[in-house]
C-alpha cells in the first residue's frame, strides 16, 4: 500500500521533461529502459512503488500517463530505448492530431472534447493504487496543450478527486528571447489562473532561470532542449528522493509539502539545486559540507526561478525545504542551520514561525555522481509574484492592443466575451496582492481587511445600484 | 697423627662394639663403665705392667702379644698402655670377649673374610684411661642419645613425614614422590631444632654481663631466633601442637628492660616459626600451586638487620607483614587449594566449579557478581576482568558452542611479575572476542538494532505511514475496544508492502497495548523508590487511553543478543517510540486538516476570513510539530546513532558495546525531553491542542458539506453529456452559483461568534504552552549550558517569531493577557470604524456623479484610516473612545 502518484505528462514538454525524468528514475532504481530490474538493484531499499507498478510479468510500469495533441514527441518516445517502458493503453493522442496550435483556448477546448478518453485513462489508473496520494503533472505554461489541456484537466481533476493532492511541474516561458509564440502571455495568464486555484502546489521551472543557469553555470552558451530537460529532471527526481528512499521525515507528498504552503493559494515553489554539473565537466577538488550546500542554495545564481532583486518589497521566504543527499554528517545540519541563522542569510516571514526544514535523504547507489553531498532546495518565496507580475504585464500589453484575440475569440469560451481574462486577470492580481501581503506582519489579518474593503465595496455598489430612489430616502 | 687414627680407630671399635650389644646391656651401662675407667687411667707402669701379664696370660700366643708390646713401647705409641690396660680388662671380663669373640666370627662370616686374630686389633687399642674430653664424651653422649629416643620430642621432618602420610592416605592422589632425604634430615628446616642439647657450661648468665654487653649477647640471640636457630639465652620451647604458636624462654638474668624489648620482638620470631612451618609444609607436591606460589612468595618475603631499638624500629614493618602471612597461612590452609583451579576453569572455559558460591555468583549483570569481600587482595585489581571472561564465555557455551581457549595457561601467583595478570588479561581478551564476534558476526547485532532503529525510531518513515494509513482507524478507538490480533496483521501487512521487506528481521516485531501512556509511563519510572510512587500507581481503567496513546511495538530478542537489547533497552526504545509515534499521528492530523481545507484557494479572497487565522495557526502548529520531529530525529537520533555507530568500530568487548548501546539510547531520551517529565508534559499538551484543533477543523468540514456539495455540482457537471459552449456557460454558472452557496453557508459560519472565540482559544492556548516550553527551555539553558535542548528554540523560533513573545512572557506574565485583550478590542474598533465610515458613505455618496472615484477615494481613504487603527490598538483603553471620536473626524473631513 504505497502512497501512489499518478503523473500524467501533457503536451510537448511535459512530455519531454516527464521523459527525462523517467529516464532518470529508472537509472535511480536501476530499472532497465524495458522496465525489467537489473540484476544490481534487486536488493534495493528503495520504494520503486510509489512510480512505479509491477505487471504481471514483472515489469515496472511507470504510473504515467502521456497526452499530447500531436504525436511528434509522444512518437519520438515511442521510437526511444525507452519505447516499452510505458504502458501503451496510458497513452493518449489526438486522432487528427492538429495540436493545440499554441492557443491556450483551443487546447482547453480540445480538452472538453477528450475529457471521457483522457479521463478513462486516469480513473482506470487511480483505480489500480491502493492509496493514492495525488497527481503530478508535468507541462508549461506557454503553449497550447500543455496549458490550454492542462488547465481544463487541472479543473476537473480537482473536482474529481477534492482529496487527492494535485502538483505540477510548470515550465514558465524564457523572457529573455523573443517567442514564435506570440500569445504567450494570454497563455500564461489562463493557465495561471487555474495554477492557482485547482493545483495545491506548483513547482515553478522558469526556463529564463533554467537558461541562465545553463549559461553562467554550465558555461553551455545555447543549451539544447536535453541539456535544460536534464536539470528539471533532476529537480523532480531530487524533490521526489525522500518518497522513494524512506527516511526519517517526508515519506508521504503531504508531509512534504504541508509545511511548505501554509495558506492555500501561495502555493508557488522556487527549487535551486546545487552542485550543477553536467556530464562533462569535471568535479571540483572542493569538499562540500552541509552549510556550503545550504549557503549556496540560498544564493539566487542557483535558484531555477528568475526573479529581480529589489530590495524594497521586502520579499521573504515563507518556507524552505532544503533535501541534502549524499554522505551527510548528522551533526553538521544543527551547524548549518545556527549559522545561518545567525548571519541572517534568509530573510523570513514576520507574522508566523518559519524555518529551513533539512530533510537528509539517501542517494540512489546505482547512479554515480561526482559529488559527495548535494542539494535541493524547495522554498516558498513571496519574490515568485514577480514572475506573475511580469506576466500580468504583458498581458496588460497585448491587452491593450487588443492583439490577436482573434484565435481566442474563435473558441466557445471567448464567444460571447472576454471575461474569462478578466477574470484570469483579477485572479493573477489578487494572488500578486496575496504575496506581497505574505511579506507584511500583518498577512492574518490582511484577508479581513480585504473582505472589509469588499464589503464597502459591495454595499456601495448596492447603494449606487438602488441609484435614485436612495436619493429620496436618504436625508440631507 | 698416626695415633689420632688409632683412637679413632679405638672408638669405632667401641661403639661397634656398643651398636651390637644393644639389645643386651643399655648404653649408659658402657657410658658408666668408661668413666669409672677414666680414673684409672693415668696408671703407673705399674698397671701396665700387670695388664700385660695378663694378657699374656689368657692369650694362646703370649710370646708374640709380648713381642708386639714391645715393639710398639719401643716406638713409643701413646696409649698404648692404655689399649693394654683395656685388652686386659676385657680379657678379664668373659662376657665381652665372648660377645666380641662371636661378633668378630659372625661378620668375618658375613663378609666371607678370615678372622685375623683378635689380638692383632686389640693391640692397636689405646690404653683405657688415657685421654678422653668432656667434649667427646658429650657428643657421643648426644649422639646416643639421638639414637635411643625415638619417642618423646616432635622434630620437624618427622612430623612432617607424619602428617604428609596422612594426606596421601586421605587424598589418595597420584603425586611425585618425595625422597625420603627429606625426612631423614631434621636440620633441612628452617624451623627451630628441638635437640634438646645440654646447656652449654660456658654459659655464663647473661645477668653477670654488663648492660652494653647484655644488649649485644641479646641481641645476637634474637637474630639468631629470627633465622629461626635458638639463641643462647632465648630458647625455643618445643611446639605443642603443629600450628601453634612457638613460645620461647629468654633468660631470666637479663635485664628487665631489655627482656622487655625482647619480649615485644619475640612474636616476630614465633611468627617466623609459623610462616617457615606453613611454607615447609605447603611445599609439598600435594598442596597445589597456589600453596606453593604462596609458600615460594613467602619465602621471599623473610630475609633479615641493629642497637635493639633500631631492629624494633626495622622490624616493625615486617612484623605486621609476618602477622599477616601467619594469619593468611592459617586461613587459607583449607580454602586455597581449589581457587586457582576454579578460577582456571571460569577463565579458560566459562564454567562455574564453586558449589558452595565463594567466589563469584551466577548471571549477567545481576546474574554474575563478584563476591567483593572474598575476591583475595592479590586478584582485586583484575576481578572484573576475571568475571567478565568467564562471563562470557559461559554466554558463548550457552549458545552451543565448546569453547577451547588457545592461551589457556597455567594461572601462577608470582608476587614480582605478576604473570598471572598478563595470563588473566590474555584470557579475557580472547573471551570477549570471541564473544563479540559471534554476536557481532554470527548473531549480527549491528543489522539487528538498525532493524530495531527502523521500527522503533521510525527511520524508514514510509512503513510507519503504511502502518498508521492502515492501523489509525483501529487505533482512534478506546483500548479496550481494540483487537491486538487485528492490529497484529496490519502490523505484518505493513512490514511486508514496505521498505521493511527486505529486513531478515521484521518477524520479530510484535504489537503491544500497554496499559499507560507515555507520561504516566514516564512519571512512573521517575518516581520508583521514591514517596511519590504511590501517587502514580494510577488503575489503567481510570486513563481511558486510545489505542494511539496505548499503543507500542514490542520487539522478540533471542538470547544472546538480549544481553545487548535487554528489556531495559527495550523499554527506552519503547518510550522513544511511543513519543515519536505521537508526533507522527499529530502531523497526519494536521496534515489532514491542510487537505481538507486545501479547497478554500478555490474561493475568491473575500471567504478566507475565517480560514486565515485557521490557517496560520495550523501553520504554526506543524510548524512545531515538524520542527520538534525534525530535532529529535536529526539533531538527536541520528547524531546519537552515528556515535554509536563510531564507537561500534573500535569497541572491543561486550560489555562496551552494551554501554554503548546505553549510552545511545539515555542521550535520546535526554534530548528528547523524556527525562523531564515538566517538558514532556508541555509537550502533550501541545500535541493534544494540535489534535483537537484538527478535530475541530475536521467536523467543521463536516458539517458544512462543502466537499458534498462541491462533489455534487461536479456530479450534475459531468452528467450533463454535451460538451457545447452552452454547457460550458451553463456549468460553469451553476458551478458560481453553488460556490456562492457554498460561500454564503462558510461566510455564515465564519461570522457566527462561535467559531472565532474557538479559533482564537486555540491560539491563545497553544501560544501559551509554547512560549511555556521555550521559556522552560530557556530556564534548561542556565543549568545546562551546552544542552541539546537549546537546539529546539533555534528551530522552532529560526526567523525570531516568538522571540518578542518570549520577551514579554518573562518580564511579566501579565503583558501576555494584555495583549489579547488589546487584540479582542481590535477587532470590535473595526467593525466600529466600518460602521462609521459606512454611515458616511451612505449619506455622502449621492454628491458624487461618478462612482469608480469614489470608491478609490473610500478605499484610499480607508487606507489612511488603518494606521490610525493601528495606534488606536496599541493605546490604553481609556484614550481609545477619544480616539474613535477622532477616527470619525477624519473620515468626515475626508468625506
Amino acid at each position: 500500500m504505497p502512497r501512489e502518484i499518478i503523473t500524467l505528462q501533457l503536451g510537448q514538454c511535459g512530455n519531454q521533461i516527464g521523459m527525462e525524468f523517467w529516464k532518470q528514475l529508472c537509472a535511480e532504481h536501476g530499472i532497465s529502459p524495458e522496465g525489467i530490474l537489473e540484476d544490481f538493484a534487486t536488493e534495493g531499499t528503495d520504494r520503486k512503488d510509489v512510480f512505479f507498478y509491477q505487471a504481471d510479468d514483472e515489469h515496472y510500469i511507470p504510473r504515467s500517463v502521456l497526452i499530447d495533441l500531436e504525436p511528434r514527441v509522444i512518437n519520438s518516445i515511442m521510437t526511444s530505448a525507452y519505447a516499452n517502458l510505458y504502458n501503451p493503453e496510458n497513452i493518449y493522442m489526438s486522432k487528427d492530431g492538429g495540436g493545440a496550435g499554441n492557443n491556450w483556448a483551443s487546447g482547453f477546448t480540445q480538452g472538453e472534447g477528450v475529457y471521457e478518453e483522457v479521463f478513462d485513462i486516469i480513473d482506470r489508473e487511480a483505480d489500480g493504487s491502493d492509496s493514492l496520494e495525488g497527481f503530478v503533472v508535468c507541462h508549461s505554461i506557454a503553449g497550447g496543450t500543455g496549458s490550454g489541456m492542462g488547465s481544463y484537466i487541472l479543473e476537473k481533476l480537482n473536482d474529481r478527486f477534492p482529496k487527492k493532492l494535485i502538483q505540477t511541474y510548470s515550465v514558465f516561458p524564457n523572457q529573455d528571447e523573443i517567442s514564435d509564440v506570440v500569445v504567450q502571455p494570454y497563455n500564461s495568464l489562463l493557465t495561471l489562473k487555474r495554477l492557482t486555484q485547482n493545483a495545491d502546489c506548483v513547482v515553478v521551472l522558469d526556463n529564463t532561470a533554467l537558461h541562465r543557469i545553463a549559461a553562467e553555470r554550465l558555461h553551455i552558451d545555447t543549451p539544447t532542449f536535453a541539456q535544460i530537460n536534464h536539470l528539471v529532471s533532476t529537480v523532480m527526481a531530487t524533490s521526489t528522493t525522500t518518497l522513494r528512499y524512506p527516511g526519517y521525515m517526508n515519506n508521504d507528498l503531504i508531509g512534504l509539502i504541508a509545511s511548505l504552503i501554509p495558506t492555500p493559494r501561495l502555493h508557488f515553489l522556487m527549487t535551486g539545486y546545487t552542485p550543477l554539473t553536467t556530464d562533462t565537466q569535471v568535479a571540483s577538488i572542493r569538499k562540500t559540507t552541509v552549510l556550503d550546500v545550504m549557503r549556496r542554495l540560498l544564493q539566487p545564481k542557483n535558484m531555477m526561478v528568475s526573479t529581480p532583486v529589489h530590495r524594497q518589497a521586502n520579499h521573504c521566504y515563507i518556507a524552505i525545504l532544503n533535501i541534502i543527499q549524499g554522505e551527510v554528517d548528522p551533526t553538521q545540519v544543527h551547524k548549518s542551520l545556527q549559522r545561518i541563522r545567525e548571519r541572517k542569510l534568509a530573510q523570513f516571514i514576520p507574522w508566523g514561525p518559519a524555518s529551513i526544514q533539512v530533510a537528509l535523504s539517501r542517494k540512489s547507489p546505482y547512479v554515480q555522481t561526482a559529488h559527495r553531498v548535494s542539494g535541493l532546495m524547495l522554498a516558498n518565496h513571496t519574490s515568485i509574484s514577480d514572475l506573475f507580475e511580469r506576466c500580468v504585464r504583458q498581458y496588460d500589453k497585448l491587452r491593450k492592443r487588443e492583439a490577436f484575440l482573434d484565435q481566442f475569440k474563435r473558441t466557445p469560451i471567448f464567444k460571447d466575451n472576454l471575461d474569462e481574462f478578466d477574470d484570469s486577470r483579477e485572479v493573477l492580481q489578487q494572488l500578486i496582492d496575496e504575496y506581497h501581503a505574505a511579506t507584511k506582519s500583518d498577512y492574518i489579518t490582511w484577508g479581513t481587511q480585504q473582505v472589509l474593503r469588499r464589503r464597502i465595496y459591495i454595499d456601495v455598489k448596492d447603494v449606487l445600484a438602488c441609484g435614485a430612489s436612495w436619493d429620496e430616502k436618504l436625508p440631507e | 697423627m698416626k695415633t689420632m687414627i688409632q683412637t679413632l680407630r679405638d672408638f669405632k671399635l667401641i661403639f661397634q662394639l656398643i651398636r651390637s650389644s644393644k639389645d643386651a646391656p643399655g648404653a649408659e651401662v658402657y657410658t658408666d663403665m668408661l668413666q669409672k675407667n677414666m680414673t684409672p687411667y693415668i696408671t703407673t707402669q705399674v698397671s701396665a705392667h700387670n695388664a700385660k701379664r695378663k694378657i699374656a696370660e689368657s692369650s694362646p700366643t703370649p710370646g708374640e702379644f709380648l713381642q708386639k708390646y714391645e715393639e710398639l713401647k719401643s716406638k713409643n705409641v701413646r696409649d698404648l698402655d692404655p689399649l693394654v690396660h683395656l685388652l686386659s680388662k676385657i680379657c678379664e671380663d668373659a662376657q665381652v670377649k665372648n660377645y666380641l669373640k662371636t661378633n668378630a666370627e659372625e661378620r668375618a662370616a658375613a663378609s666371607g673374610v678370615t678372622l685375623t686374630a683378635p689380638s692383632a686389633v686389640l693391640s692397636l687399642l689405646p690404653t683405657p684411661g688415657t685421654q678422653m674430653s668432656h667434649d667427646e664424651l658429650a657428643k657421643i653422649k648426644a649422639q646416643l642419645m639421638k639414637v635411643t629416643s625415638n619417642t618423646g620430642a616432635i622434630t620437624p621432618a618427622g612430623s612432617l613425614r607424619k602428617v604428609i602420610n596422612e594426606r596421601l592416605s586421605a587424598k589418595n592422589m597420584n603425586l611425585p614422590a618425595q625422597p625420603d632425604w627429606i625426612f631423614s634430615r631434621p636440620y633441612l628446616t628452617m624451623d627451630f631444632v628441638h635437640d634438646a642439647e645440654p646447656p652449654d657450661p660456658d654459659v655464663v648468665p647473661v645477668g653477670s654481663m654488663p648492660i652494653s654487653a647484655q644488649e649485644m649477647v641479646i641481641l645476637e640471640d634474637l637474630l639468631y631466633c629470627m633465622e629461626g636457630i635458638e639463641g643462647r639465652y632465648i630458647q625455643a620451647l618445643p611446639l605443642t601442637d603443629r600450628y601453634a604458636q612457638r613460645d620461647f624462654r629468654v633468660d631470666q638474668t637479663l635485664d628487665p628492660s631489655l627482656r622487655e624489648a625482647v619480649k615485644r620482638v619475640l612474636p616476630l620470631c614465633s611468627n617466623y616459626s609459623t610462616v617457615i612451618r606453613f611454607i615447609e609444609e605447603k611445599q609439598a607436591f600435594e598442596y597445589g600451586l597456589v600453596n606453593h606460589a604462596l609458600s615460594a612468595s613467602m619465602r621471599n618475603l623473610i630475609q633479615g638487620q641493629l642497637s635493639l631499638q633500631k631492629l624494633w624500629f626495622y622490624v616493625q614493618p615486617t612484623m605486621s607483614t609476618m602477622e599477616i602471612l601467619a594469619s593468611v597461612a592459617s586461613a587459607v590452609n583449607r580454602a586455597c587449594v581449589p581457587y586457582f583451579e576454579i578460577l582456571e576453569k571460569w577463565m579458560f572455559k566459562g564454567i562455574i566449579v564453586d558449589p558452595y558460591c565463594e567466589y563469584i555468583r551466577s548471571y549477567w549483570e545481576q546474574h554474575y557478581t563478584i563476591c567483593r569481600e572474598r575476591v583475595p587482595i592479590f586478584l582485586e585489581r583484575v576481578a572484573d576482568k576475571i568475571l567478565n571472561a568467564g562471563k562470557y564465555l559461559n554466554v558463548v557455551r550457552q549458545c552451543g558452542r565448546d569453547v577451547h581457549c588457545p592461551l589457556a595457561e597455567e594461572i601462577v601467583y608470582t608476587l614480582t611479575e605478576r604473570k598471572y595478570f598478563e595470563h588473566i588479561e590474555n584470557a579475557y581478551n580472547y573471551a570477549s572476542k570471541l564473544l563479540l564476534d559471534l554476536l557481532m558476526e554470527e548473531k549480527e547485532l549491528l543489522a539487528r538494532l538498525k532493524s530495531i532503529k527502523h521500527y522503533f525510531l521510525l527511520d524508514q518513515g514510509d512503513f510507519i505511514v503504511q502502518f498508521l494509513d492502515m492501523a489509525e482507524e483501529e487505533m482512534k478507538k478506546p483500548m479496550e475496544e481494540i483487537i491486538p490480533t487485528r492490529l497484529e496483521t496490519l502490523l505484518e501487512l505493513a512490514l511486508r508492502t514496505s521498505t521493511a521487506n527486505v529486513d531478515p528481521y521484521k518477524d520479530d516485531l510484535r504489537v503491544d497495548l500497554l496499559s499507560y501512556d507515555l507520561v504516566t509511563q514516564l512519571f512512573k519510572i521517575l518516581t520508583i523508590e521514591t514517596k511519590l510512587e504511590k501517587e502514580y500507581r494510577v488503575d489503567p481503567a481510570d486513563l481511558h487511553l486510545s489505542g494511539l496513546e496505548a499503543f507500542s511495538f514490542d520487539y522478540m530478542v533471542k538470547w544472546p543478543v538480549s544481553l545487548v537489547i535487554n528489556r531495559r533497552a527495550l523499554t527506552r526504545y519503547q518510550m522513544l517510540f511511543r513519543h515519536l509515534f505521537y508526533c507522527k499521528h499529530v502531523e497526519r492530523q494536521l496534515c489532514n486538516v491542510w487537505i481538507s481545507n486545501k479547497s478554500a484557494k478555490m474561493f475568491t479572497l473575500y471567504s478566507t476570513r475565517w480560514y486565515a487565522s485557521a490557517f496560520a495557526l495550523r501553520q504554526r502548529m506543524l510548524n512545531f510539530v515538524q520542527n520538534f520531529e525534525y530535532y529529535m530525529m536529526f539533531e538527536v537520533i541520528e547524531p546519537s546513532w552515528h556515535v554509536f555507530q563510531t564507537n561500534m568500530e573500535t569497541v572491543s568487548n561486550i560489555d562496551d558495546v552494551v554501554a554503548y548501546h546505553s549510552d545511545f539510547l539515555n542521550n535520546c531520551l535526554t534530548d528528547c525531553m523524556l527525562t523531564n517529565p515538566q517538558l514532556l508534559k508541555i509537550v502533550h499538551k501541545l500535541m493534544l491542542i494540535c489534535v483537537t484543533f484538527s478535530n475541530f477543523i475536521q467536523r467543521l468540514n463536516e458539517t458544512t458539506n462543502v466537499d458534498l456539495e462541491v462533489k455534487k455540482l461536479t456530479r450534475v457537471a459531468s452528467l450533463g453529456v454535451a460538451q457545447t459552449s452552452k454547457d460550458h456557460k451553463d456549468e460553469s454558472m451553476k458551478k458560481k452559483a453553488t460556490s456562492k452557496v457554498v460561500l454564503e453557508h462558510v461566510d455564515q459560519m465564519a461570522s457566527s461568534e462561535n467559531f472565532e472565540r474557538t479559533i482564537n482559544n486555540f491560539d491563545s492556548n497553544f501560544s501559551h504552552h509554547l512560549v511555556d516550553l521555550l521559556t522552560k527551555i530557556m530556564d534548561f539553558r542556565g543549568d545546562h549550558s551546552e544542552h541539546k535542548l537549546m537546539n529546539i528554540m533555534y528551530r522552532l523560533d529560526f526567523n525570531n517569531f516568538y522571540t518578542a513573545k518570549l520577551e514579554s512572557a518573562s518580564a511579566e506574565n501579565s503583558g501576555d493577557a494584555g495583549l489579547r485583550d488589546v487584540s479582542k478590542h481590535s477587532s470590535k474598533l473595526l467593525s466600529v470604524a466600518h460602521m462609521s465610515v459606512l454611515g458616511h458613505v451612505c449619506t455622502k455618496t449621492d454628491w458624487f456623479a461618478d462612482v469608480e472615484p469614489t470608491l478609490n477615494r473610500l478605499i484610499g481613504l480607508f487606507a489612511d484610516v488603518e494606521p490610525t487603527l493601528d495606534r488606536l490598538i496599541r493605546l490604553p483603553t481609556l484614550d481609545r473612545f477619544v480616539d474613535v471620536g477622532l477616527l470619525e473626524k477624519i473620515c468626515r473631513t475626508n468625506g
